[in-house]
């Protein structure tokens, strides 16, 4: 009995929360879009999710408010650590708030676990970080990149700089399986050796190794001539900081750029320096689009921008051009259309367009390498790399 | 408490009417989670055994089920059937780990039970899809001859029919001297050592009957998410559903649903009106809980008394 | 030779590791040892450890002691009001007392990251030891070494106070019967608080000195807690728990994390729960036949 009344005065503050929340926007005036955001905006990769959440509303605020002339009404949810919070939240956003497309989500898993909801309600997704294996791409595209093609991208370059065979290692879950595969593949396939003993990567447990000291006894045994890796996040400074101080300390070190990208590199500090990786961005990329997106970037935050809000910059900025084609009375469907039919989208990484096959960007790569930049360590680009994507 | 019956069962089968669709998914992702929490209940507040290691056979019988609705058959009862004899067995083949232990030390050996199961789950890519998870299992029809269940509406009102039949069952058992036993094992095992009572096996049956729960429900959980992640098994969510239990009052396998309900009520509703303030909002729900739960237990009791 | 080489120095960084592991875990064992307290807001402790040394540390010597003595005042601190929100739970009430300690782990968590960011912390470790140094032709991190020497003491000076003063005398007397111990006169109340705001220093002195080694972030509580739970129940026998017992699980933990990774990569993702799973499982076989001959 008494737990019933906790239940009805729950059910009620909940009530009272929902309305203070819905006060002050706008009801849905004719020609508003409604945009559903999801990112992780707590637990392990919060930073990456406010980055992509930032992205998104800088273009919005930089734009007016409005994509394609229409006023947009963003609404944000929390994908928190994966899956179990993530479906929730899409769920809600696409069931309760009736969103006509759904953009960000920062790891694979939860973009998996969200798309049985998306294709039930025939709503575009236009992700901005993780992509994985999806069955039907018709209505998935991703602003950012295939986990394969990271590494595939410096393979060439890593075999025609490094003498003698290279140690590739990385995180056990799918992303790193994909993120290591298409560096190991098009690596061996340029007439490169891998110095791992069964010439097959050597996968961490993740997310629960934070010491890696233990393959660094190994790589040194390997006789290796440098690394190739990818780690993202805590696991990525652990990685940095140990190397720096290891046996191996001299081997160049490879990777893909989230080694390095935003936040972690302050932790990393003086580690990291040196340190080479390939990204599809780097903020000293000289182009008019990045230095208005850097600029009005810097204006609220303290470091430059990352790949992930220039991903999500960019989502933005796709759904601006696919809006504005998609009609008077845009549509789900007819914005999906839009996107399918579009060209060349100017970004801060440069121009790039969406795969016909993929529903990713065929794009150009960037060797950046740490090195001093004023007073702070920056990942300064080295070279061009391969344009890649199909 | 019993008149409270009638008008839950009822606002239960009316609220896929009364609710938007969203709340209706979340009513059945909560039945689900529920079902697994009735689960823990049974071996924590009953059986006097705190686990956080229902998870395993839960990811068990719905990493099965799904392998059944992928590749043969779509008719849920069987897809049940699966579940629970696959959470059972998985129960069956770790019960020579758990049966001797007690308290804490049962704790711990369930949680790194659990922990096995979703590092197993998230390396054996050819049946679960790995980390990035499973997808495409097709909404079963009920029986065989009836229609799809193809709305929240009817995979919500299938999870419900499902969960009450389990809970009558497993209350009505636990009404009879299967509960007696077991609540004699928790209270004072020695005296029922001393009488004559082989503990051990009573405990071995509890545990494998709380494994065919799980693993039934994680058969449900493929009808109602349609998605499998090794996420969906992890530490977090067995510290919830443990947190639930508590909540609802250990002992109760019934008031183990509400509990569960409350706290995943919670988390999804608190983190969709405040994103990025749900883990702080849960925490302060489950301290209030802390203080408030049991002065309200013990009126309870008074009133009833 | 050859055979051992490339495993000395997993070995040496599986000690730095277990010791770390083992400051952290003795301050569980004190307030579920004697004040029957199953605190899941440990992690969280270390982790405000953690930040203090991240935000204090500049490269020297002196702010690194400025910051244990900060971080370990606001740990204790932190152990001691957790001692006073416990005080309205009966004292064998595990489940009520984890629902209580893992809310505040949760909101604590989340506090944290309000105030200190999402991002993991850097922490700069003194200038003098921030380097490799040589060992038998392998290179090593000079401040684990440094961590080595610190926590080996510790550990010793916590195994003197525990075995040879009248506050230690105490511990193991509640350990053994805490009924006993309130008939002395010793009033639980105060117990507890001791007990808690000792337990939160030690948890804040680990992290204030293992920073360098498991640094801040929104996963450091987490990550901290699960891993001494571990060691606490491996190094606990029988609800009993001693120094030594909690240092050589600690020490096993540690081994199994680097030396076991080494040896066995393939079944590393497995091997600590398992290892946990069989020797739990095999003891508490024993213990039963032991206990009922029947």
């Amino acid at each position: 009995m008494y737990r019933s009344k906790i239940l009805a005065g729950l059910l009620a503050l909940g009530t009272a929360l929902a309305a203070v929340g819905c006060g002050g926007e706008p009801e849905g005036s004719p020609g508003t879009i409604k945009v559903g955001l999801l990112a992780s905006l707590s637990g392990t990769y919060q930073a990456i999710g406010t980055d992509m959440r930032d992205g998104f509303q800088l273009y919005l605020r930089t734009h007016g408010g409005k994509l394609g002339g229409h006023p947009i009404e963003l609404v944000v949810a929390d994908e928190g650590d994966g899956p179990p919070t993530a479906v929730p939240a899409a769920t809600k956003l696409v069931k309760q708030d009736r969103v006509s497309v759904l953009t960000g989500i920062v790891g694979g898993g939860s973009a998996a676990a969200v798309y049985p909801v998306l294709t039930e309600a025939k709503i575009p997704f236009i992700g901005a970080n993780a992509r994985p294996a999806f069955k039907d791409v018709s209505r998935v595209w991703h602003t950012s990149y295939l986990s394969q093609e990271t590494g595939a991208s410096v393979a060439q370059y890593v075999r025609d700089h490094v003498e003698g065979s290279v140690y590739a290692i990385g995180p056990d879950y799918q992303g790193g399986h994909d993120q290591l595969k298409g560096f190991t593949d098009a690596f061996t396939k340029a007439g490169g050796t891998l110095a791992n003993a069964d010439g097959k990567t050597r996968f961490t447990p993740f997310p629960t190794t934070t010491n890696f000291t233990p393959y660094f006894a190994q790589i040194k045994a390997s006789g290796a001539k440098a690394v190739y890796t990818f780690y993202a996040g805590t696991a990525a400074i652990d990685f940095v900081k140990q190397y720096s101080q290891s046996e191996i300390k001299d081997l160049p070190l490879y990777a893909a750029g989230f080694l390095t990208e935003g936040g972690v590199l302050n932790a990393q500090g003086d580690a990291a320096r040196g340190i080479y990786s390939v990204l599809n961005y780097s903020p000293d990329l000289d182009n008019a689009e990045n230095r208005s997106f850097v600029a009005a970037w810097k204006e609220n935050h303290d470091g430059p921008p990352t790949t992930y809000a220039m991903a999500s910059y960019d989502a933005a900025a796709v759904l601006d051009k696919a809006i504005g084609a998609a009609g008077d009375n845009p549509t789900p469907e007819s914005i999906n259309r839009a996107i399918g039919q579009l060209g060349q989208i100017d970004s801060p990484r440069g121009a790039w367009q969406f795969s016909k096959t993929t529903h990713s960007p065929v794009q150009k790569w960037y060797l950046r390498q740490v090195r001093q930049d004023g007073r702070a360590l920056s990942n300064m680009v080295v070279t061009d790399l391969a344009t890649v994507g199909k | 408490m019993r008149w409270l019956i009638a008008p839950a069962v009822l606002a239960a089968v009316a609220a896929p009417w009364l609710a938007d669709p969203y709340t209706t998914a979340t009513l059945a992702r909560i039945l689900v989670l529920g079902l697994v929490a009735a689960s823990v209940a049974l071996l924590t507040g009953v059986a006097g055994l705190p686990t956080l290691g229902q998870t395993a056979p839960f990811a068990a019988g719905a990493y099965a089920a799904a392998t059944l609705a992928l590749h043969s058959s779509s008719v849920g009862v069987t897809q049940l059937l699966m579940g629970a004899s696959v959470g059972a067995a998985f129960a069956a083949l770790t019960t020579p780990l758990v049966v001797y232990a007690r308290g804490v030390v049962f704790l711990m050996i369930t949680l790194a039970i659990g922990e096995l199961v979703v590092t197993a789950a998230s390396r054996w890519r050819s049946v679960t899809g790995g980390t990035d998870g499973l997808a495409g299992m097709p909404s079963p029809r009920p029986l065989w001859g009836l229609p799809i269940l193809d709305t929240d509406r009817a995979r919500y009102l299938y999870a419900l029919a499902v969960v009450g039949v389990v809970l009558c069952v497993v209350v009505l058992l636990l009404r009879g001297p299967a509960g007696m036993y077991l609540r004699g094992c928790r209270d004072d095992e020695a005296r029922m050592r001393a009488s004559g009572h082989p503990v051990g096996a009573y405990l071995a049956i509890a545990y494998i009957a709380a494994g065919a729960i799980a693993g039934l429900a994680g058969s449900l959980l493929v009808t109602t998410q349609q998605y499998l992640s090794p996420a969906d098994f992890g530490f977090d969510v067995a510290a919830l559903l443990l947190l639930g239990v508590v909540i609802g009052g250990a002992g109760s396998v019934v008031g183990a649903i509400a509990g569960t309900a409350v706290v995943l009520a919670a988390r999804d509703w608190l983190s969709g009106l405040l994103p990025g303030r749900g883990p702080l909002l849960l925490g302060a729900l489950f301290i209030a809980a802390a203080y408030v739960l049991p002065r309200l237990r013990f009126m309870l009791r008074r009133v009833v008394a | 030779m050859n055979q051992v080489d490339p495993y000395l120095i997993p070995a040496l960084d599986g000690v730095a590791y277990g010791l770390l592991l083992f400051v952290v875990a003795a301050g569980l064992v004190l307030s579920f040892g004697v004040a029957g307290i199953l605190n899941l807001a440990h992690g969280t402790l270390y982790a405000i450890g953690a930040y203090v040394a991240a935000i204090l540390s500049d490269g020297s010597w002196l702010a690194l002691l400025l910051a244990l003595a900060v971080g370990v005042g606001a740990a204790t601190a932190g152990g001691a009001a957790l001692s006073g929100m416990l005080a309205p739970v009966p004292r064998g009430d595990h489940l009520t007392q984890a629902l209580l300690t893992f809310g505040v782990a949760l909101a604590g968590g989340s506090l944290l990251v309000m105030a200190f960011g999402a991002e993991n912390l850097p922490v700069r470790v003194p200038a003098t030891v921030d380097r490799p140094v040589d060992l038998a032709g392998h290179a090593y991190a000079g401040y684990r070494l440094v961590f080595i020497a610190v926590a080996a003491a510790l550990a010793l000076a916590l195994h003197a106070v525990v075995t040879r003063t009248r506050a230690g005398m105490l511990v193991r007397a509640a350990v053994d019967d805490p009924d006993m111990v309130a008939c002395l006169g010793v009033n639980p109340e105060r117990v507890r608080l001791g007990v808690l705001a000792a337990s939160g220093a030690l948890a804040g002195a680990a992290g204030v000195l293992g920073a360098p080694i498991i640094g801040p972030g929104p996963s450091t509580a987490a990550t901290v807690l699960l891993l001494s739970l571990v060691v606490v129940v491996l190094g606990g026998r029988n609800g009993h728990s001693s120094v030594v017992a909690t240092l050589v699980a600690a020490l096993a933990v540690g081994q199994i994390q680097t030396l076991g990774v080494a040896l066995a990569p393939t079944a590393a993702p497995f091997l600590l729960f398992a290892a946990m799973a069989a020797v739990l499982a095999a003891r508490s076989h024993g213990l039963i036949r032991r206990w009922s001959p029947a």
